[in-house]
Protein backbone atom coordinates (compact mmCIF):
# COMPACT_ATOMS: atom_id res chain seq x y z
CA UNK A 1 0.00 0.00 0.00
CA UNK A 2 2.86 2.44 0.99
CA UNK A 3 4.60 2.11 -2.68
CA UNK A 4 1.08 2.67 -4.51
CA UNK A 5 1.48 5.96 -5.96
CA UNK A 6 -0.77 9.04 -4.36
CA UNK A 7 -4.36 9.83 -6.11
CA UNK A 8 -5.31 12.16 -3.76
CA UNK A 9 -3.00 14.74 -2.18
CA UNK A 10 -4.28 18.08 -0.35
CA UNK A 11 -0.91 20.24 0.80
CA UNK A 12 -1.45 23.00 3.38
CA UNK A 13 -5.25 24.10 2.24
CA UNK A 14 -7.06 27.05 3.81
CA UNK A 15 -10.06 27.90 2.94
CA UNK A 16 -12.17 30.33 4.35
CA UNK A 17 -16.22 30.18 2.86
CA UNK A 18 -17.59 33.78 3.84
CA UNK A 19 -16.36 35.43 6.65
CA UNK A 20 -15.67 32.12 8.22
CA UNK A 21 -12.91 30.24 8.36
CA UNK A 22 -13.65 26.06 7.54
CA UNK A 23 -10.09 24.29 6.66
CA UNK A 24 -6.31 25.80 8.00
CA UNK A 25 -3.36 23.90 6.91
CA UNK A 26 -5.10 20.77 5.78
CA UNK A 27 -2.62 17.77 4.60
CA UNK A 28 -3.33 14.69 3.22
CA UNK A 29 -2.53 11.89 1.19
CA UNK A 30 -4.73 8.81 -0.36
CA UNK A 31 -3.11 6.71 -2.08
CA UNK A 32 -4.41 3.92 -5.12
CA UNK A 33 -6.84 1.78 -3.69
CA UNK A 34 -7.00 3.42 0.00
CA UNK A 35 -10.19 4.15 1.25
CA UNK A 36 -9.30 7.36 3.76
CA UNK A 37 -12.44 8.30 6.36
CA UNK A 38 -12.52 11.72 7.14
CA UNK A 39 -14.28 11.94 10.83
CA UNK A 40 -15.01 15.11 12.67
CA UNK A 41 -18.49 16.85 14.22
CA UNK A 42 -20.86 18.63 11.58
CA UNK A 43 -19.31 21.37 10.67
CA UNK A 44 -15.63 20.51 10.60
CA UNK A 45 -15.42 21.01 7.19
CA UNK A 46 -15.44 17.69 6.03
CA UNK A 47 -17.95 18.39 3.42
CA UNK A 48 -15.83 21.31 1.74
CA UNK A 49 -12.94 18.74 1.43
CA UNK A 50 -14.56 17.05 -0.76
CA UNK A 51 -15.34 19.91 -2.54
CA UNK A 52 -12.23 21.08 -2.96
CA UNK A 53 -11.14 17.37 -3.86
CA UNK A 54 -13.22 17.26 -6.80
CA UNK A 55 -12.83 21.37 -7.31
CA UNK A 56 -16.31 22.78 -6.94
CA UNK A 57 -14.64 24.76 -4.47
CA UNK A 58 -11.24 26.38 -4.58
CA UNK A 59 -8.66 26.97 -2.02
CA UNK A 60 -7.46 30.41 -0.66
CA UNK A 61 -4.19 28.96 0.32
CA UNK A 62 -2.43 25.55 -0.75
CA UNK A 63 -2.50 23.17 -3.66
CA UNK A 64 -4.84 19.82 -4.23
CA UNK A 65 -3.75 17.75 -6.71
CA UNK A 66 -6.11 14.97 -7.91
CA UNK A 67 -4.91 11.80 -10.44
CA UNK A 68 -1.81 14.10 -10.63
CA UNK A 69 -3.95 17.27 -12.64
CA UNK A 70 -3.79 20.17 -9.83
CA UNK A 71 -7.49 20.86 -9.58
CA UNK A 72 -6.55 23.87 -7.15
CA UNK A 73 -5.53 25.96 -10.39
CA UNK A 74 -6.91 24.31 -13.19
CA UNK A 75 -9.36 25.85 -15.55
CA UNK A 76 -13.25 24.74 -15.65
CA UNK A 77 -12.88 23.46 -18.79
CA UNK A 78 -9.74 20.94 -17.83
CA UNK A 79 -11.62 20.02 -14.48
CA UNK A 80 -14.85 19.23 -16.60
CA UNK A 81 -12.93 16.44 -18.36
CA UNK A 82 -10.86 15.33 -15.14
CA UNK A 83 -14.28 14.84 -13.32
CA UNK A 84 -14.78 12.20 -15.45
CA UNK A 85 -12.59 10.05 -13.55
CA UNK A 86 -14.28 10.55 -10.23
CA UNK A 87 -17.21 9.88 -9.14
CA UNK A 88 -18.88 12.06 -6.15
CA UNK A 89 -21.91 10.90 -3.90
CA UNK A 90 -23.45 14.02 -2.35
CA UNK A 91 -24.71 14.02 1.22
CA UNK A 92 -28.57 14.52 0.17
CA UNK A 93 -27.73 12.76 -3.02
CA UNK A 94 -28.57 15.18 -5.19
CA UNK A 95 -30.38 13.40 -8.39
CA UNK A 96 -32.01 15.45 -10.70
CA UNK A 97 -35.83 15.60 -9.85
CA UNK A 98 -36.71 16.37 -13.57
CA UNK A 99 -35.53 12.88 -14.85
CA UNK A 100 -36.07 9.08 -14.01
CA UNK A 101 -32.94 7.00 -12.54
CA UNK A 102 -32.26 5.83 -15.66
CA UNK A 103 -31.95 8.68 -17.25
CA UNK A 104 -29.45 10.14 -13.41
CA UNK A 105 -27.76 6.93 -13.86
CA UNK A 106 -26.50 7.83 -17.60
CA UNK A 107 -26.06 11.27 -17.14
CA UNK A 108 -22.81 11.44 -18.08
CA UNK A 109 -22.92 8.62 -20.70
CA UNK A 110 -25.95 10.40 -22.57
CA UNK A 111 -24.12 13.76 -22.69
CA UNK A 112 -20.85 12.70 -23.95
CA UNK A 113 -22.59 10.98 -26.77
CA UNK A 114 -19.64 8.10 -26.94
CA UNK A 115 -21.55 5.37 -26.51
CA UNK A 116 -24.56 4.01 -28.46
CA UNK A 117 -28.13 3.84 -26.17
CA UNK A 118 -27.73 0.03 -26.04
CA UNK A 119 -24.61 0.07 -24.77
CA UNK A 120 -25.79 2.86 -22.33
CA UNK A 121 -28.62 1.14 -20.89
CA UNK A 122 -26.63 -2.03 -20.04
CA UNK A 123 -24.32 -0.08 -18.01
CA UNK A 124 -27.11 1.74 -16.37
CA UNK A 125 -28.76 -1.87 -15.65
CA UNK A 126 -25.11 -2.94 -14.82
CA UNK A 127 -24.62 0.13 -12.39
CA UNK A 128 -28.20 -0.49 -10.72
CA UNK A 129 -27.75 -4.00 -10.38
CA UNK A 130 -24.32 -3.10 -8.20
CA UNK A 131 -26.57 -1.20 -5.67
CA UNK A 132 -29.14 -3.89 -5.59
CA UNK A 133 -32.22 -1.14 -7.78
CA UNK A 134 -32.60 -2.73 -10.88
CA UNK A 135 -36.76 -2.71 -10.73
CA UNK A 136 -36.60 0.96 -10.06
CA UNK A 137 -34.89 2.43 -13.88
CA UNK A 138 -38.49 4.17 -14.73
CA UNK A 139 -39.12 5.83 -11.34
CA UNK A 140 -37.96 9.36 -10.47
CA UNK A 141 -36.53 10.14 -7.63
CA UNK A 142 -39.08 11.42 -5.64
CA UNK A 143 -40.82 8.15 -5.67
CA UNK A 144 -37.80 6.15 -4.05
CA UNK A 145 -37.06 6.04 -0.36
CA UNK A 146 -33.63 8.48 1.25
CA UNK A 147 -32.14 4.73 0.98
CA UNK A 148 -33.12 4.36 -2.71
CA UNK A 149 -32.07 7.33 -3.52
CA UNK A 150 -28.68 6.91 -1.84
CA UNK A 151 -27.78 4.12 -3.79
CA UNK A 152 -28.99 5.61 -7.04
CA UNK A 153 -26.38 8.51 -6.48
CA UNK A 154 -23.91 5.71 -5.47
CA UNK A 155 -25.05 3.91 -9.30
CA UNK A 156 -25.02 7.69 -11.13
CA UNK A 157 -21.27 8.51 -9.56
CA UNK A 158 -20.54 4.51 -10.80
CA UNK A 159 -21.42 5.04 -14.22
CA UNK A 160 -18.28 6.08 -15.74
CA UNK A 161 -16.53 3.81 -14.07
CA UNK A 162 -14.23 6.26 -12.21
CA UNK A 163 -10.73 5.55 -10.63
CA UNK A 164 -11.50 7.83 -7.88
CA UNK A 165 -15.10 7.98 -5.39
CA UNK A 166 -15.82 10.56 -2.70
CA UNK A 167 -18.66 9.93 -0.18
CA UNK A 168 -20.29 12.70 1.72
CA UNK A 169 -21.84 11.16 4.60
CA UNK A 170 -23.17 8.10 2.45
CA UNK A 171 -25.31 6.56 5.28
CA UNK A 172 -26.61 10.00 7.18
CA UNK A 173 -30.21 9.69 7.78
CA UNK A 174 -30.88 6.19 6.88
CA UNK A 175 -31.97 3.54 9.12
CA UNK A 176 -29.17 0.66 9.93
CA UNK A 177 -30.18 -2.00 7.73
CA UNK A 178 -30.20 0.25 4.64
CA UNK A 179 -26.60 2.09 6.22
CA UNK A 180 -25.12 -1.77 6.31
CA UNK A 181 -26.07 -2.06 3.25
CA UNK A 182 -24.29 0.81 1.52
CA UNK A 183 -21.56 0.50 3.63
CA UNK A 184 -21.28 -3.03 1.99
CA UNK A 185 -21.48 -1.46 -1.50
CA UNK A 186 -18.61 1.05 -0.34
CA UNK A 187 -16.59 -2.32 0.86
CA UNK A 188 -17.12 -4.32 -2.13
CA UNK A 189 -15.90 -0.92 -4.11
CA UNK A 190 -12.68 -1.08 -2.34
CA UNK A 191 -11.74 -4.77 -2.07
CA UNK A 192 -13.30 -6.10 -5.25
CA UNK A 193 -13.05 -2.73 -7.85
CA UNK A 194 -10.15 -1.43 -5.77
CA UNK A 195 -11.33 2.35 -6.02
CA UNK A 196 -9.63 4.89 -4.46
CA UNK A 197 -12.07 6.61 -2.34
CA UNK A 198 -12.69 9.90 0.81
CA UNK A 199 -15.49 8.97 2.69
CA UNK A 200 -16.78 11.83 4.98
CA UNK A 201 -18.67 10.36 8.21
CA UNK A 202 -19.13 11.37 11.68
CA UNK A 203 -20.83 7.93 12.44
CA UNK A 204 -17.89 5.73 14.41
CA UNK A 205 -19.83 2.46 13.32
CA UNK A 206 -19.38 3.16 9.62
CA UNK A 207 -15.44 3.95 10.24
CA UNK A 208 -15.58 0.83 12.24
CA UNK A 209 -17.21 -1.41 9.94
CA UNK A 210 -14.89 0.18 6.74
CA UNK A 211 -11.81 -1.25 9.15
CA UNK A 212 -13.33 -4.52 10.44
CA UNK A 213 -14.13 -6.30 7.60
CA UNK A 214 -13.55 -7.20 4.05
CA UNK A 215 -15.33 -8.00 0.90
CA UNK A 216 -15.19 -12.23 0.06
CA UNK A 217 -15.40 -11.74 -3.79
CA UNK A 218 -15.31 -15.56 -3.82
CA UNK A 219 -18.38 -15.71 -2.09
CA UNK A 220 -20.05 -12.79 -2.62
CA UNK A 221 -20.49 -11.91 1.25
CA UNK A 222 -19.06 -9.49 3.71
CA UNK A 223 -16.38 -10.93 6.64
CA UNK A 224 -14.52 -9.63 9.22
CA UNK A 225 -11.10 -9.05 7.93
CA UNK A 226 -8.27 -10.66 9.41
CA UNK A 227 -7.06 -7.77 11.66
CA UNK A 228 -7.42 -4.14 10.59
CA UNK A 229 -8.04 -3.35 6.88
CA UNK A 230 -4.73 -1.76 5.36
CA UNK A 231 -6.87 -0.39 2.62
CA UNK A 232 -8.52 2.08 4.93
CA UNK A 233 -6.86 4.99 7.05
CA UNK A 234 -8.44 7.59 8.68
CA UNK A 235 -7.92 11.08 9.38
CA UNK A 236 -10.02 13.50 12.16
CA UNK A 237 -10.76 17.15 11.72
CA UNK A 238 -11.52 19.23 14.67
CA UNK A 239 -11.54 22.96 14.96
CA UNK A 240 -10.23 23.62 11.04
CA UNK A 241 -7.93 21.22 11.19
CA UNK A 242 -6.10 17.78 10.89
CA UNK A 243 -5.85 16.27 14.75
CA UNK A 244 -5.35 12.74 13.26
CA UNK A 245 -4.17 11.26 10.42
CA UNK A 246 -3.12 7.17 10.62
CA UNK A 247 -4.69 3.95 10.67
CA UNK A 248 -7.26 2.23 12.56
CA UNK A 249 -4.60 0.88 15.21
CA UNK A 250 -3.19 4.19 15.59
CA UNK A 251 -6.72 6.02 16.16
CA UNK A 252 -7.31 3.89 18.59
CA UNK A 253 -4.11 4.29 20.36
CA UNK A 254 -4.38 7.67 19.65
CA UNK A 255 -3.52 9.87 23.03
CA UNK A 256 -4.90 12.92 21.02
CA UNK A 257 -7.19 14.60 23.44
CA UNK A 258 -9.82 15.31 21.03
CA UNK A 259 -9.46 12.05 18.90
CA UNK A 260 -10.10 10.53 22.35
CA UNK A 261 -13.11 12.76 23.22
CA UNK A 262 -14.11 11.85 19.97
CA UNK A 263 -14.14 7.77 19.95
CA UNK A 264 -15.75 7.67 23.34
CA UNK A 265 -18.95 9.75 22.04
CA UNK B 1 -7.66 44.20 30.12
CA UNK B 2 -8.84 47.84 30.04
CA UNK B 3 -9.63 49.55 33.80
CA UNK B 4 -13.08 51.32 33.52
CA UNK B 5 -11.54 54.70 33.34
CA UNK B 6 -9.15 53.47 30.29
CA UNK B 7 -12.10 52.36 28.41
CA UNK B 8 -14.50 55.46 29.14
CA UNK B 9 -11.32 58.12 27.71
CA UNK B 10 -11.05 55.32 24.54
CA UNK B 11 -14.99 55.68 23.99
CA UNK B 12 -15.24 59.24 24.15
CA UNK B 13 -12.09 60.07 22.06
CA UNK B 14 -10.92 57.53 20.28
CA UNK B 15 -13.45 55.36 18.29
CA UNK B 16 -16.41 56.85 16.63
CA UNK B 17 -20.21 56.34 18.62
CA UNK B 18 -20.98 53.02 17.79
CA UNK B 19 -24.58 53.76 16.13
CA UNK B 20 -22.90 55.52 13.70
CA UNK B 21 -20.00 53.27 13.15
CA UNK B 22 -22.38 50.73 12.26
CA UNK B 23 -24.31 53.13 10.14
CA UNK B 24 -20.93 54.14 7.80
CA UNK B 25 -20.07 50.29 7.42
CA UNK B 26 -23.53 48.81 7.31
CA UNK B 27 -23.92 51.41 3.99
CA UNK B 28 -20.16 50.47 2.91
CA UNK B 29 -20.86 47.07 3.18
CA UNK B 30 -24.29 47.31 1.19
CA UNK B 31 -22.50 48.95 -1.46
CA UNK B 32 -19.81 46.30 -1.45
CA UNK B 33 -22.47 43.52 -2.12
CA UNK B 34 -24.07 45.61 -4.44
CA UNK B 35 -21.41 46.12 -6.50
CA UNK B 36 -20.28 41.74 -6.32
CA UNK B 37 -23.60 41.56 -7.70
CA UNK B 38 -23.85 43.83 -10.22
CA UNK B 39 -19.78 41.84 -10.98
CA UNK B 40 -21.50 38.27 -10.81
CA UNK B 41 -24.83 38.76 -12.92
CA UNK B 42 -22.26 40.69 -15.57
CA UNK B 43 -19.56 37.41 -15.11
CA UNK B 44 -23.04 35.27 -15.61
CA UNK B 45 -24.48 37.07 -18.37
CA UNK B 46 -21.27 37.16 -20.44
CA UNK B 47 -20.76 33.39 -20.05
CA UNK B 48 -24.63 32.86 -21.04
CA UNK B 49 -23.54 34.90 -24.21
CA UNK B 50 -20.51 33.20 -25.24
CA UNK B 51 -22.03 29.83 -24.78
CA UNK B 52 -24.62 30.23 -27.48
CA UNK B 53 -21.99 29.53 -29.65
CA UNK B 54 -20.05 26.38 -28.02
CA UNK B 55 -20.59 23.04 -28.16
CA UNK B 56 -22.12 21.20 -27.21
CA UNK B 57 -25.18 22.62 -28.09
CA UNK B 58 -28.55 21.91 -25.87
CA UNK B 59 -31.18 21.95 -28.80
CA UNK B 60 -33.86 19.67 -27.04
CA UNK B 61 -33.23 22.02 -23.72
CA UNK B 62 -34.16 25.17 -25.81
CA UNK B 63 -37.20 23.61 -27.56
CA UNK B 64 -38.46 22.40 -24.43
CA UNK B 65 -37.72 26.07 -22.29
CA UNK B 66 -39.83 27.71 -25.83
CA UNK B 67 -42.50 25.27 -25.41
CA UNK B 68 -42.57 25.65 -21.90
CA UNK B 69 -42.23 29.59 -22.25
CA UNK B 70 -44.08 29.95 -25.67
CA UNK B 71 -47.12 28.05 -25.59
CA UNK B 72 -47.54 28.49 -21.60
CA UNK B 73 -47.48 32.28 -21.88
CA UNK B 74 -49.89 32.38 -24.91
CA UNK B 75 -53.02 32.82 -23.44
CA UNK B 76 -52.27 35.40 -21.28
CA UNK B 77 -49.89 37.44 -24.04
CA UNK B 78 -53.37 36.87 -26.32
CA UNK B 79 -55.99 38.27 -23.82
CA UNK B 80 -53.35 41.36 -22.64
CA UNK B 81 -52.58 42.29 -26.43
CA UNK B 82 -56.81 41.80 -27.54
CA UNK B 83 -57.58 43.46 -24.17
CA UNK B 84 -55.12 46.56 -24.38
CA UNK B 85 -56.05 46.98 -27.96
CA UNK B 86 -59.81 47.36 -27.14
CA UNK B 87 -59.06 49.56 -23.77
CA UNK B 88 -56.54 51.83 -26.04
CA UNK B 89 -59.57 52.39 -28.85
CA UNK B 90 -62.15 53.03 -26.09
CA UNK B 91 -59.58 56.08 -24.64
CA UNK B 92 -58.43 57.40 -27.57
CA UNK B 93 -61.72 57.10 -29.09
CA UNK B 94 -63.18 59.56 -26.65
CA UNK B 95 -60.37 61.94 -26.96
CA UNK B 96 -60.10 62.00 -30.78
CA UNK B 97 -63.84 62.70 -31.17
CA UNK B 98 -63.61 66.12 -29.08
CA UNK B 99 -61.60 66.97 -32.11
CA UNK B 100 -63.38 65.27 -34.84
CA UNK B 101 -60.96 63.18 -35.85
CA UNK B 102 -62.77 60.06 -34.56
CA UNK B 103 -61.69 58.09 -37.96
CA UNK B 104 -57.75 58.14 -36.62
CA UNK B 105 -58.45 55.91 -33.94
CA UNK B 106 -56.73 53.07 -36.01
CA UNK B 107 -53.97 54.86 -36.13
CA UNK B 108 -53.26 55.63 -32.70
CA UNK B 109 -54.34 52.20 -31.56
CA UNK B 110 -51.75 50.79 -34.10
CA UNK B 111 -48.88 53.23 -33.00
CA UNK B 112 -48.76 52.61 -29.65
CA UNK B 113 -49.40 48.83 -29.60
CA UNK B 114 -46.88 48.74 -31.99
CA UNK B 115 -44.15 51.17 -30.34
CA UNK B 116 -44.74 50.75 -26.22
CA UNK B 117 -47.22 48.58 -25.22
CA UNK B 118 -46.99 45.26 -26.94
CA UNK B 119 -43.32 44.82 -25.70
CA UNK B 120 -43.82 46.02 -22.75
CA UNK B 121 -46.67 44.14 -21.50
CA UNK B 122 -45.50 41.38 -23.55
CA UNK B 123 -41.99 41.87 -21.18
CA UNK B 124 -44.02 41.98 -18.22
CA UNK B 125 -46.23 39.19 -18.60
CA UNK B 126 -43.30 36.72 -19.78
CA UNK B 127 -41.23 38.15 -16.81
CA UNK B 128 -44.35 37.54 -13.66
CA UNK B 129 -44.66 34.29 -15.27
CA UNK B 130 -41.16 32.66 -16.56
CA UNK B 131 -38.69 34.75 -14.54
CA UNK B 132 -40.34 33.34 -11.43
CA UNK B 133 -40.36 29.87 -12.84
CA UNK B 134 -37.10 29.65 -14.26
CA UNK B 135 -35.42 31.65 -10.90
CA UNK B 136 -37.28 28.85 -8.53
CA UNK B 137 -36.28 26.09 -10.41
CA UNK B 138 -32.83 27.23 -10.61
CA UNK B 139 -32.78 27.67 -7.08
CA UNK B 140 -34.51 24.63 -6.34
CA UNK B 141 -31.62 22.97 -8.25
CA UNK B 142 -29.13 25.19 -6.01
CA UNK B 143 -29.77 24.32 -2.97
CA UNK B 144 -30.47 20.80 -3.35
CA UNK B 145 -26.99 20.51 -4.88
CA UNK B 146 -28.03 19.38 -8.18
CA UNK B 147 -26.37 22.21 -10.19
CA UNK B 148 -23.00 21.25 -8.00
CA UNK B 149 -23.86 17.25 -8.78
CA UNK B 150 -23.99 18.81 -12.09
CA UNK B 151 -21.06 20.15 -12.69
CA UNK B 152 -19.47 17.43 -10.38
CA UNK B 153 -20.73 15.25 -13.55
CA UNK B 154 -18.76 17.29 -15.93
CA UNK B 155 -21.64 19.71 -17.75
CA UNK B 156 -21.26 23.51 -17.59
CA UNK B 157 -24.70 24.12 -15.63
CA UNK B 158 -24.38 28.05 -17.43
CA UNK B 159 -24.23 25.84 -20.79
CA UNK B 160 -26.78 23.43 -19.74
CA UNK B 161 -29.55 25.41 -17.81
CA UNK B 162 -28.68 29.30 -18.71
CA UNK B 163 -28.06 29.73 -22.48
CA UNK B 164 -31.31 27.29 -23.46
CA UNK B 165 -33.51 29.39 -21.21
CA UNK B 166 -31.82 32.94 -22.56
CA UNK B 167 -32.45 31.31 -26.12
CA UNK B 168 -35.81 30.59 -25.27
CA UNK B 169 -36.63 33.81 -23.59
CA UNK B 170 -35.07 36.07 -26.92
CA UNK B 171 -36.97 34.01 -29.53
CA UNK B 172 -40.43 33.89 -27.32
CA UNK B 173 -40.38 37.07 -26.18
CA UNK B 174 -40.26 38.34 -29.45
CA UNK B 175 -42.64 35.95 -31.32
CA UNK B 176 -45.43 36.73 -28.24
CA UNK B 177 -44.86 40.35 -28.99
CA UNK B 178 -45.51 40.11 -32.49
CA UNK B 179 -48.60 37.61 -31.59
CA UNK B 180 -49.46 40.59 -28.84
CA UNK B 181 -49.45 43.47 -31.36
CA UNK B 182 -51.53 41.54 -33.73
CA UNK B 183 -54.27 40.90 -30.97
CA UNK B 184 -54.37 44.29 -30.10
CA UNK B 185 -54.82 46.07 -33.59
CA UNK B 186 -57.75 42.64 -33.53
CA UNK B 187 -58.97 43.86 -30.27
CA UNK B 188 -58.71 47.61 -31.16
CA UNK B 189 -60.50 46.96 -34.78
CA UNK B 190 -63.14 44.72 -33.14
CA UNK B 191 -64.02 47.89 -30.56
CA UNK B 192 -64.25 50.34 -33.42
CA UNK B 193 -66.07 48.99 -35.59
CA UNK B 194 -68.69 47.52 -32.82
CA UNK B 195 -69.04 49.99 -30.35
CA UNK B 196 -67.71 53.22 -32.46
CA UNK B 197 -69.58 52.25 -35.43
CA UNK B 198 -66.30 52.78 -37.93
CA UNK B 199 -65.80 51.62 -41.10
CA UNK B 200 -63.47 48.26 -40.83
CA UNK B 201 -61.20 49.25 -43.98
CA UNK B 202 -60.78 52.40 -42.79
CA UNK B 203 -59.33 51.26 -39.43
CA UNK B 204 -56.95 49.06 -41.17
CA UNK B 205 -55.92 51.43 -43.75
CA UNK B 206 -54.79 53.85 -41.21
CA UNK B 207 -53.74 51.15 -39.04
CA UNK B 208 -51.11 50.68 -42.00
CA UNK B 209 -50.47 53.70 -43.14
CA UNK B 210 -49.37 54.96 -39.57
CA UNK B 211 -46.87 52.47 -39.34
CA UNK B 212 -43.14 52.71 -40.50
CA UNK B 213 -39.69 51.48 -40.93
CA UNK B 214 -38.56 52.86 -37.23
CA UNK B 215 -42.10 51.93 -35.55
CA UNK B 216 -41.28 48.48 -36.71
CA UNK B 217 -37.64 48.53 -35.77
CA UNK B 218 -38.77 49.79 -32.30
CA UNK B 219 -41.14 47.53 -31.88
CA UNK B 220 -39.16 44.35 -32.79
CA UNK B 221 -35.88 45.55 -30.90
CA UNK B 222 -37.88 45.75 -27.64
CA UNK B 223 -38.67 42.33 -26.62
CA UNK B 224 -35.30 40.89 -27.93
CA UNK B 225 -33.81 43.37 -24.89
CA UNK B 226 -36.46 42.42 -22.73
CA UNK B 227 -35.77 38.91 -23.46
CA UNK B 228 -32.28 39.30 -22.62
CA UNK B 229 -33.10 40.88 -19.56
CA UNK B 230 -35.68 38.38 -18.22
CA UNK B 231 -33.58 35.68 -18.86
CA UNK B 232 -30.65 36.77 -17.43
CA UNK B 233 -32.00 38.40 -14.08
CA UNK B 234 -34.03 35.06 -13.47
CA UNK B 235 -30.96 32.93 -13.94
CA UNK B 236 -28.90 34.94 -12.07
CA UNK B 237 -31.24 35.64 -9.17
CA UNK B 238 -31.82 31.22 -9.03
CA UNK B 239 -27.98 30.31 -9.62
CA UNK B 240 -27.17 32.68 -6.31
CA UNK B 241 -30.12 31.38 -4.25
CA UNK B 242 -28.95 30.10 -1.06
CA UNK B 243 -30.56 29.31 2.25
CA UNK B 244 -33.12 26.27 1.76
CA UNK B 245 -36.73 27.40 0.77
CA UNK B 246 -36.99 30.43 2.14
CA UNK B 247 -33.74 31.47 0.16
CA UNK B 248 -35.48 30.18 -3.52
CA UNK B 249 -38.92 32.13 -2.42
CA UNK B 250 -36.73 35.14 -2.15
CA UNK B 251 -34.54 34.62 -5.32
CA UNK B 252 -38.29 34.39 -7.43
CA UNK B 253 -39.42 37.53 -5.92
CA UNK B 254 -36.89 39.59 -6.61
CA UNK B 255 -36.32 38.08 -10.23
CA UNK B 256 -40.10 39.03 -11.01
CA UNK B 257 -39.28 42.04 -9.20
CA UNK B 258 -36.11 42.96 -10.62
CA UNK B 259 -36.85 41.83 -14.43
CA UNK B 260 -40.09 44.61 -14.22
CA UNK B 261 -38.63 47.88 -12.97
CA UNK B 262 -35.40 47.02 -15.41
CA UNK B 263 -37.90 46.28 -18.08
CA UNK B 264 -39.77 49.36 -17.40
CA UNK B 265 -36.22 51.45 -17.29
CA UNK B 266 -34.72 49.95 -20.34
CA UNK B 267 -38.36 50.70 -22.60
CA UNK B 268 -37.82 54.64 -21.32
CA UNK B 269 -33.93 54.41 -21.83
CA UNK B 270 -34.43 52.39 -25.26
CA UNK B 271 -37.41 54.90 -26.62
CA UNK B 272 -35.12 57.78 -25.86
CA UNK B 273 -32.32 56.36 -28.21
CA UNK B 274 -34.18 55.21 -30.87
CA UNK B 275 -36.05 58.49 -31.16
CA UNK B 276 -33.25 59.91 -31.04
CA UNK B 277 -31.71 58.13 -33.78
CA UNK B 278 -34.54 57.42 -35.81
CA UNK B 279 -36.95 60.66 -34.80
CA UNK B 280 -40.46 60.39 -33.52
Amino acid sequence: MADAPIEIEFDNVSITLGATPVLRGLSLRVRRGETKVLLGESGAGKSVALKLAIGLLRPDQGRVIVLGEPVSTMPEAALYRLRRRIGIVFQESALFDSLTVRDNVAYRLDEEHAMDLEAIDARVRACLAAVELEEVMDKFPAELSGGMQRRVAIARALATEPEIMLFDSPTGGLDPITATNIMEQIIRLRDVNHVTSLLVTHRLQDAAMLAAYRWDAEHNALRPADGMSAHTSFLVLHDQHAVFDGSAAELHASTQPYVQHFLQI
Amino acid sequence: MLDSGQEETDLATAAPPRGEEEIQWGFIGWLKGQLEGLQAYSLLTGRTFRNVLARPFYGGDTMLQMDSLGVGSLPIVLMTGFFTGAVMALQLSATLAQYGQIQRTGQLVALSIVRELGPVLTGLMVAARNAAGMASELGSMVVTEQVDAMRALGTDPIKKLATPRLLATISMTFSLTIIADLCGLIGGYLYAILALRLDGRQYWYTAMQALGATDMAQGLLKPVVFGIIIATVACYFGMSARGGTRGVGRATTQAVVSASVLIILTDFLLSRVLIGFFGA
